[in-house]
């Protein structure tokens, strides 16, 4: 947890160049090290684009209506990543977000 | 490095079609070749764009079968897969291979069968060209990306979902005169604001339809082409290039860097910038597609697209016409055949008997985009009088 009970969002960096990363990656973009290490940074977010998916592919048949967003989360360092927004709150650019959770492979962040 | 021509050109109309799979792609090679004078034993090699027959259809091996039913047995033939740009990428390996020595005639073609699938699984294997692994996983659709990107593009540049409901209204107007669209009737900027929401701010008429369909070129060095046709179209440029795997990997979202570089390779190449194009075929697979294709490509500067369109300046009459074919919001989007039939369309206007012909056309372009902007190829073709 880190401040106002916002969990820390898991984000893992390159051990040999320290690039960080939001999804992990099987290699590092920068200096294709092929290994990476657990960096959290500060959960808060904010939304850079926004949809709300009303059709979906069959691997998510029953959960339409649902938000997907890009959100640039951190503090002093900051990675880009597409999260879910549960609860439809149809956020805009600019929106503050806070992270959730991972699950299934997926980020999810909190309208706040 | 020699130079190359399109020889011969032929389709299929796009739509919802009785003819499978197989039968697409045979129509559409054997009218190419028939619509020149190539001999079957003077073709070296094929290949053909195809994108989901194997989640969809179950088929694959495309390419042999395809050239063995046309008779061209005995050479290699190959699929190109590059999601939407399948095509796009097989007339770029089909014309790298003439130009550097290697084969003198080739057919490129495209080949995709969609409509007869269930709407879930077809969105599920047209997700398949995002990355499973990250985005996947969120749910997020092709219409999604699309959704993400009018989003941004509306917040950074002020346009209005008015101005963006317009490229549907023109391109189905340009559609309503191609016997090879699948949509032949206008609509209106109501219409699509109107129409039901798919991915926010995306709405149904801001998506092109599925369809069936296929489409061909022969491709000749142009000392040959000379002897197969009376009116080649010449190569003069050809840019293939690699982009972001997903929306969170773009710094900005509103810029696909595929289609800039590409098409930065094929001005270069062809010695020509965006304002020497007289008509264009650009992947318009969504409403905002179509104005961010128009920036990248170099046609207008960031954030003045949507303006553009609103004031009829890519209309077929306009000064600069984008899509009078109706592109792939009227004309259907065969995701494996639309590349080859952008190619066909900006052929069949610079060859000057279009339905909808652009006066005095003597410079196409025509431009293919597959995933979330992940790979892109860029053509531009020359006329008669180019050759």
């Amino acid at each position: 947890m880190s401040e106002a009970g916002v969990p820390a969002f898991p984000a893992s960096k390159c051990p040999e160049c320290s690039t960080l990363y939001g999804h992990p990656v099987h290699a590092c973009r920068v200096c294709l090290s092929e290994s990476t290490e657990p960096s959290p940074i500060d959960g808060h977010g904010t939304v850079y684009a926004r949809t709300t998916i009303r059709i979906p592919g069959s691997d998510h048949r029953n959960e339409a209506p649902f938000e997907v967003a890009i959100v640039d989360v951190g503090r002093d360092e900051t990675v880009r990543v597409t999260a879910r927004i549960p609860g439809n709150p149809e956020t805009a650019p600019g929106d503050p977000v806070a992270f959730l959770e991972r699950r299934d492979g997926a980020f999810y962040f909190e309208a706040v | 490095m020699r130079p190359v021509s399109v020889a011969g050109t032929g389709t299929t109309a796009f739509g919802e079609l009785d003819a499978g799979l197989k039968e697409l792609g045979i129509t559409a090679v054997s009218r190419a070749l028939r619509s020149c004078a190539v001999e079957a034993d003077e073709v070296d090699a094929l290949y053909l764009g195809n994108f989901v027959a194997g989640a969809l259809e179950g088929q694959e091996a495309l390419a042999p079968l395809v050239a063995d039913g046309v008779g061209l047995s005995g050479i290699p033939a190959m699929k190109t897969e590059g999601a939407c740009a399948s095509s796009g990428i097989a007339f770029r390996q089909a014309y790298r291979a003439i130009r550097t020595g290697e084969h003198d005639v080739v057919v490129a073609a495209g080949v995709e069968r969609m409509t007869n699938a269930e709407t879930a699984e077809f969105t599920r294997a047209l997700g398949s060209a995002a990355d499973r692994e990250t985005e996947g996983a969120t749910g997020l659709t092709f219409p999604g990306f699309y959704g993400l990107l009018l989003d941004r593009y509306m917040h950074e540049y002020g346009a209005t979902r008015e101005q963006i409901a317009a490229v549907s209204v023109k391109n189905r107007h340009n559609g309503v005169s191609n016997p090879r669209a699948r949509f032949r009737s206008e609509i209106t900027v109501d219409d699509v604001l109107d129409s039901r929401r798919v991915a926010d701010p995306l709405r149904l008429y801001d998506c092109c339809p599925a369809a069936d369909g296929g489409a061909a070129v022969v491709l000749a060095a142009s000392d040959i082409a000379g002897e197969l046709t009376a009116a080649p179209i010449r190569v003069l440029g050809s840019g293939h290039a690699t982009g972001r795997s997903a929306a969170y990997r773009y710094d900005d979202l509103t810029t696909l860097e595929a289609t800039t570089a590409a098409a930065e390779s094929a001005y270069q190449q062809a010695g020509i910038g965006p304002d020497d194009v007289d008509v264009v075929e650009l992947h318009d697979c969504f409403s905002p597609a179509e104005i961010g294709d128009s920036e990248d490509l170099g046609f207008f500067e960031k954030g003045e697209g949507a303006k553009a369109i609103v004031r009829g300046r890519t209309a077929v009459d306009g000064e600069l016409p984008i899509n009078p074919s109706g592109g792939l919001l009227a004309k259907g989007h065969p995701v494996g055949a639309t590349g080859i039939g952008q190619i066909y369309e900006v052929c069949k206007q610079l060859r000057g008997n279009h339905e909808n012909q652009v006066e005095g056309a003597e410079i196409g372009l025509a431009h293919n985009l597959g995933g979330s902007g992940a790979v892109s190829t860029v053509t531009v073709l020359g006329g008669p009088t180019n050759v």
